[in-house]
């Protein structure tokens, strides 16, 4: 092997290093948020507005 | 992928397909939804006394929603059926924010509580709404445990006008315990929302056993009073036995006129006793000459004797929005 072959080897591994540690960094490391996104549709079902004069019945 | 929500101190990591402990936030993809923006399971027009809010546009009616979820697991909730309900297993009505201001200007309300649940955990629908009924000159409420991190909580009051946050005891032990949750934090929300020039009233339920004790109601009191100021309205509410706590006794009468008692000898102005029928509790009395400025009977105002915010017979200003 040449010592420019050897370097060429060597950078590849080294580069396939540095990208494997950051795709498993990212991974690992959660992406935060404060803020949520609105939803595409409701998970539970539907109903009209009821009697909204009726003092509601809950605490509050 | 794994997301981390930072609206609340609980800061869940959520795996995919998962929600945090409040129910409603979801990881979908690796990102985080609210799957409850624009539904709320609840929509009410109540008296403004019932919030409790009794510093805040008196005699008023409120448009009042929440959607299921919270953030804390208080054994003692009084509202758990929609607090600790799934979304996925409750019924919702679609209101996004725009038709939400439009009810409350049809049915000519001068206000709208996010309250019944928590405000915080439907925190974008709650803010986006606030945003444009304050721009419709409709005044925004919150009915909160104050469970929040700071730097939400601040972009959220800077749309708000009054808030009632529980204070739910005075020991961290009790908020480990009895909410699942932390005391440091609400106790800041409580701060920084009195800081930022909102009205704010406080509430503490009291349980029998577990937080009825005089030194515990003096302690709690005496925090108000340090770091939110004596006028500060102050109610203690009366518990029923609901959700884990079905074994304890409702609160007694005796038990609240003994907090009432302490909170006022410990220098608040204005302290109130709720969820029961009460004579002097319900009440507000001028802190300079002790004549009576609003009489109260449940949620009914039989006599407002405030003029411009005033006292009428000695004329000192009385802690409010009133207009």
């Amino acid at each position: 092997m040449t010592r420019r072959k050897f370097f060429q080897k060597l950078i590849k591994a080294g580069s396939a290093i540095i990208v494997g540690g950051w795709w498993l960094a990212k991974k690992a490391v959660p992406r935060k948020f404060v803020r949520a996104i609105k939803p595409n549709k409701y998970p539970g079902s539907l109903r009209p507005l009821g009697d909204i004069h009726k003092q509601s019945k809950w605490s509050g | 992928m794994t997301v981390q929500c930072e609206l609340c101190p609980k800061e869940c990591l959520i795996e995919p397909g998962q929600s945090g402990e409040c129910r409603v936030r979801i990881n979908i993809d690796g990102v985080l939804r609210t799957v409850v923006y624009g539904y709320p399971c609840s929509i009410h027009i109540d008296p403004i006394e019932k919030k409790p809010l009794f510093h805040f546009l008196p005699g008023t009616k409120i448009l009042s929603l929440a959607t299921v979820g919270c953030n804390l697991h208080c054994r003692n909730c009084q509202n758990w059926e929609i607090s600790q309900a799934n979304p996925e297993d409750s019924r919702a009505m679609n209101y996004p924010p725009e038709k939400l201001v439009g009810l409350t200007k049809h049915y000519r309300c001068l206000s709208l509580a996010y309250t019944y649940t928590d405000p915080i955990i439907f925190y974008e629908y709650t803010y986006d709404t606030a945003k444009l009924a304050k721009s419709a000159n409709i005044r925004n409420v919150l009915v909160t445990a104050g469970y929040i991190n700071e730097e939400p909580w601040k972009r959220l009051l800077e749309y708000v006008d009054a808030a009632n946050i529980d204070l739910k005891g005075i020991t961290e032990d009790f908020y480990r315990r009895v909410c699942l949750g932390t005391l440091k934090p609400v106790q800041d929300a409580l701060v920084l929302a009195k800081a930022s020039g909102i009205l704010v009233e406080v509430t503490n339920l009291i349980i029998p056993t577990l937080n009825d004790k005089p030194e515990q109601i003096r302690k709690l009191t005496r925090w108000v009073k340090a770091n939110l100021g004596s006028d500060t309205p102050l109610h203690f509410s009366r518990f029923f036995p609901r959700y884990k706590m079905r074994h304890l006794p409702p609160t007694s009468l005796k038990a609240l006129d003994m907090a009432r008692e302490i909170a006022i000898a410990e220098g608040l102005n204005y302290v109130y006793i709720g969820n029961i029928r009460s004579e002097l509790g319900q009440n507000t009395y001028c802190p300079g000459c002790n004549s009576l400025l609003i009489e109260r009977s449940g949620y009914t105002i039989l006599q407002n004797r405030l003029k411009e915010g005033c006292c009428l017979d000695c004329g000192k200003e009385i802690y409010g929005v009133w207009k």
